[in-house]
């Protein structure tokens, strides 16, 4: 029943000591102007594409990333607001990507219209993660990662063996470019034609809206009753259900919305990239998304939205630059990436933008420290005999 | 009238070792009721037992009449038991507001759609919540004044930690609340301080049932109490009836002293 | 079915089952220890079984290689293949472990993902990606007849191997010093600390072992089937992880029971007709059906004494695990407040969701008796079990609890 404590090496109890003067001036600047800021770099990149600046492959760069900006918002929601480990979060992105893949191409002559097909595919995943948290949230948290991870393998060698279905690893191809208005009809003309999202300037700003909507609402789902109940349960879980937080549901709860989020990440990766394979779904995905967490902070909205954007767009960036071949760059992609994660968990597990409440609690505990700052901050008025109640 | 909380023939036992031996007592409304004994004599055990962390063995706990052994721990406070912690078992890393609005989880209930478009039910539910949070820390006096509610909970003093604690398990507005050990580790002004705010709550209309050592503060608040030694409770009554039983005094002191005091 | 395809598919899953009982020894010695999953253990193997192949080429010995000049190079192979591993096992617990010890626990295990993911391509860049083979040598394809069987020399050897190298790390944790110490740390590392054990030392010696073994297992695995590909690590890794769980994790004796009965399933599985498999099916629905009709029923009648509620409510908890669909579901749904009654009748569910789920797959099989499953399905077999028994029995064969501990 020992009670674990936690303190930061002492800058979050003492906000003017240690901090650089750039910590001091951007922790001075009100906390919308920087997602105001955010949007409107995101909401401009284009434009440098339409006057030339940049050449349409960024325009991709920048879409890939803003699905992993899903992604790993969803993730956050397990990994961060949770504290549970999820390492097949990649199977529920596949749950969606074929979800949508099926529902819309030539494989099975079927075009759904494309709200129907999100929704669905979403829908897909989130079951796929309900039935997933059944059995295994009332182990350890450490066995629902490796269940996690062998139920993302299971999903991907069944994808791979299940050829009739899922065309092997040959991938589905030829999915339908979605229509926001117009349904199922096989050819738009006129004013219609303009619904249809088939251009890396549509598609970037169909996801870039998604990704503020998203962030919007996951904001307001951390400061609820319900973020506070995970927040709780990462904290102390005994305390946690001895306060009325029944933590299967609570637990079950942020399985399935992330499982749903993946899902939903997943069908507007597979109507961008008309071509959908096992490939786009190897352990190794769920890892990076693990590391865009990490690396942007766990438990922290814009930090995960920065690690993920740092990790997608970045690499592309430096290919570009050096020109390398795939192959060799993927190794020292992963490579640097696994290096990340080990120095980000043992030197600032907290991330680049960290979240308050995980910040403090990633660090250990010095005893002598925690006491030193109890009685320089409290024990002055404590000692204070006011007897008058 | 019915008793709040009666304990019927409840046992527990961990091996062979029995740990509560045919408990039996109640708990009437709006009473402070202690429960003394040395360590290792089954108050804490008895504690887990009425708050579901585990399950009797045998006998039953009535809450208002209705059985809540071998209900989960959030079931039992869902029905409005709440209690704290020996060793203080605090959401160390949130602030001190943040604590007390976790004690309200199971009597607000926005869902997930409507906390995520933050509808107006929820703003409101939101708001009652903050102002019940603010009344609750508002009966610690410049305790939990303003900015300190923003600061976490593992930088309050001991002290401070333990009435946080208290405020947390208040925040359900529970029909019975147990208290383990409210003054361990306080200097005297310091206990001093939570027995009148003890004191208070039943003036509030709280009904308490706690686990204390300190025999000062069990005189000063305690309208029964209960004393146990090895899983059994060995007398019942008034603080001066039980401080008096001779079997009280052995299971403190020994036989001898018992026998010289006699 | 003849005697000889279940006998050399018997040893077949023996040699595997031993493979993997090797590497999940440092998984649960490892999780007894620190309770933590040490995700990089798979990489370890991998590292092993490069470094054994790589010294074997490097002596040029081939299929001609007189049998003196063969055993002295596998020796040093062997001396590579424990070494290595060993000095790798020790630094990532010194670099990547030791500093996050008593951190939450999501943390420590971010690390071992990163390690492994580290070490993984490491093993590309410094063996480059192609999978690493050995020439084939005179001991590879030598053969024994056993009961008329023909059986490989080297599945004997590995078999033999193993069984000693188990045997004596039995003894090593049971009766020596340093085990006891193990012993000691894994049930309290600060009451061990107090005693005076230094349990720093006590926890790289469980990774020197640890590593040790898992190189033991490249180099067999190596030898075995003349070849390993770099990524190879995080397959037998999670096997072996299986086999530790299904044994019991942080059970000595029931990770290698584990690896046994996984290495047998696996084999079994594809090498055989599913109506074959069947039977195996049957006895465990049998199985289940006993443990549903009369174990836990019994159990719970020991465990709450008759005084604690009417007669009625504990026959319809009795009912609820003796004829859950009948009778169980209608007192969940008119009693579903009751916590003690709705924890139980989920159970009940359970159990008899799997009963009926074995009852079913056995009648498909036994209608599809004599379909083969396809390799390719081979390594869903272990994903399959490792869910499963998280699913019903995650203390495993030989394990205690392992549910979260309030």
């Amino acid at each position: 029943m020992a009670i674990r404590m936690k303190t930061s090496s002492g800058q979050d109890t003492a906000p003017t000591h240690g901090d650089t003067v750039v910590q001091r001036i951007a922790s001075a600047v009100p906390g919308w102007v920087w997602w105001l800021a955010g949007i409107v770099i995101a909401a401009g990149f284009p434009l440098l594409n339409v006057i030339g600046v940049v050449e349409t492959a960024w325009l991709r760069v920048g879409v890939v990333s803003l699905i992993f900006v899903l992604l790993s918002l969803g993730l956050n929601i397990v990994m961060g607001e949770t504290g549970l480990l999820n390492l097949g979060y990649i199977a529920f992105f596949a749950f969606g990507a074929y979800t949508t893949a099926l529902l819309s191409s030539p494989k099975f002559e079927i075009r759904w219209p494309f709200l129907a097909v999100i929704v669905v595919s979403t829908l897909v995943a989130m079951v796929a993660g309900f039935l997933i948290s059944l059995p295994t949230l009332r182990l350890r948290g450490d066995y629902l990662a490796i269940v996690t991870l062998a139920f993302g393998e299971i999903v991907r060698l069944t994808i791979i063996n299940l050829v009739p279905l899922t065309n092997g690893p040959n991938g589905i191809t030829g999915i339908y470019s979605p229509r926001l208005f117009a349904g199922a009809k096989p050819a738009l003309e006129g004013i219609e034609a303009w619904f249809i999202i088939d251009k890396p300037l549509e598609y970037y700003y169909l996801v870039l809206v998604c990704v503020v909507v998203l962030a919007v609402l996951l904001t307001n789902l951390k400061n609820s009753r319900i973020g506070r109940a995970w927040n709780a349960l990462r904290e102390d879980e005994l305390a946690a259900i001895s306060s009325g937080i029944t933590a299967v549901r609570a637990k079950m709860l942020s399985v399935v919305l992330s499982a749903g989020i993946a899902g939903f990440a997943g069908s507007l990766f597979a109507y961008y990239s008309n071509v959908i394979s096992p490939e786009s779904f190897l352990f190794m995905q769920s890892v990076i998304v693990v590391c865009m967490v990490v690396l942007g902070g766990m438990g922290s909205i814009p930090g995960v939205m920065l690690g993920a954007v740092v990790l997608q767009a970045l690499p592309q960036l430096i290919r570009e630059a050096a020109g390398a071949a795939r192959s060799d760059f993927e190794v020292y992609r992963m490579l640097i990436y696994g290096i990340l994660i080990v120095v980000m968990v043992i030197f600032r597990p907290e991330g680049l933008l960290p979240d308050k409440i995980f910040k403090r609690e990633a660090h250990e505990v010095d005893p002598r420290e925690l006491e030193m700052t109890r009685q320089s901050l409290f024990d002055l008025e404590e000692g204070e005999k006011d007897l008058g109640v | 009238m019915e008793p709040v909380l009666e304990l019927q023939d409840v046992s527990m036992s961990f091996g062979g070792l029995k740990a509560v031996d045919s408990l039996s007592f109640a708990v009437r409304e709006n009473e402070i009721v202690s429960i003394i004994g040395p360590n290792g004599s089954g108050k804490t055990t008895t504690f887990n037992l009425i708050s579901g962390l585990y399950e009797p063995h045998s006998g039953d706990i009535l809450l208002k009449g209705e059985s809540v052994a071998g209900l989960r721990p959030d079931l039992v406070h869902d029905k409005g038991i709440s209690r704290t912690f020996q060793s203080l078992r605090l959401f160390s890393n949130m602030n001190v507001l943040e604590n007390v609005l976790v004690g309200m989880h199971s009597v607000t209930k926005a869902g997930p759609f409507a906390s995520m478009l933050r509808l107006p039910s929820v703003r409101r539910e939101e708001k009652a919540m903050y102002d019940k949070a603010q009344e609750i820390l508002g009966m610690f006096p410049g305790r939990f004044s303003g900015p300190r509610q923003l600061q976490p909970a593992y930088s309050l003093s001991y002290a401070n930690r333990r009435r946080l604690e208290i405020a947390r398990a208040l925040a359900s507005d529970p029909v019975l609340l147990l208290l383990d050990e409210p003054v361990a580790g306080m200097n005297p002004a310091e206990s001093h301080e939570v027995m009148e705010q003890i004191k208070m709550l039943r003036e509030k209309g709280y009904t308490i049932l706690m686990i204390e050592h300190d025999m000062h503060v069990v005189e000063g608040v305690s309208d029964r109490v209960i004393a146990m030694d090895h899983g059994v409770k060995i007398a019942e009554g008034t603080y001066d009836e039980v401080a008096n039983d001779p079997q009280v005094v052995e299971a403190y002191l020994g036989k001898r002293a018992a026998d010289a005091t006699a | 079915m003849s005697f000889d395809h279940i006998m050399s598919v018997t040893i077949g899953g023996l040699t595997v089952g031993m493979i993997y009982a090797l590497i999940a020894l440092g998984y649960t010695m490892v999780y007894g220890v620190l309770k933590f999953i040490n995700f990089a253990h798979g990489e370890v193997f991998t590292v092993g079984g490069y470094v054994a192949a790589f010294s074997l080429l490097a002596m040029g010995i081939d299929a001609s290689t007189p049998w003196l000049k063969v055993a002295g190079a596998i020796a040093l192979a062997l001396v590579a293949a424990v070494t290595v591993p060993m000095a790798l096992g020790f630094l990532i617990e010194r670099i990547a472990y030791r500093p996050l010890r008593g951190r939450s626990r999501i943390i420590p295990l971010l690390s071992a993902i990163g390690v492994s993911i580290v070490l993984q391509q490491l093993i590309i860049i410094v063996f480059g990606p192609k999978p690493v083979t050995i020439p084939t040598l005179a001991l590879s394809s030598a053969s024994v007849n056993l009961f008329g069987v023909d059986v490989r020399v080297l599945a004997l050897v590995i078999i033999a191997v193993s069984a000693a190298l188990m045997v004596g790390l039995t003894y090593l944790v049971k009766s020596t010093r340093i085990g006891k110490a193990m012993r000691a740390t894994s049930q309290d590392m600060e009451a061990a600390e107090m005693m005076g054990i230094d349990t720093n030392r006590t926890i790289a010696f469980t990774f020197l072992v640890g590593s040790a073994l898992a190189g033991i297992g490249g180099l067999l695995v190596v030898m075995y089937y003349g070849s390993l590909k770099y990524d190879a690590g995080f397959l037998y890794g999670l096997k072996a992880f299986t086999s530790a769980v299904l044994g019991g994790i942080g059970n000595i004796p029931g990770a290698v029971v584990g690896a046994i009965v996984l290495g047998m399933t696996e084999t079994y599985g594809v090498s055989v007709d599913l109506g074959f498999l069947a039977w195996f099916v049957l006895a465990g629905l049998a199985l289940g059906i006993y443990v549903q009709m009369v174990r836990v029923p019994n159990r719970r009648l020991a465990h709450i004494a008759a005084d604690r509620r009417t007669p009625e409510y504990e026959r319809s908890i009795m009912n609820v695990y003796r004829l859950a669909p009948y009778h169980g579901i209608k007192t969940l749904l008119a009693e579903r407040t009751d916590a003690l009654l709705s924890v139980s009748a989920a159970d009940a569910v359970r159990l008899m969701a799997g009963n009926i789920f074995l009852a079913v797959l056995a009648t498909i099989m036994f209608i599809n008796s004599s379909v083969r499953i396809d390799t390719r399905w081979q390594p869903v077999i272990a994903f399959v079990v490792l869910m499963v028994i998280l699913m019903f029995r995650p203390s495993g064969i030989l394990g205690e609890a392992v549910t979260e501990k309030v």
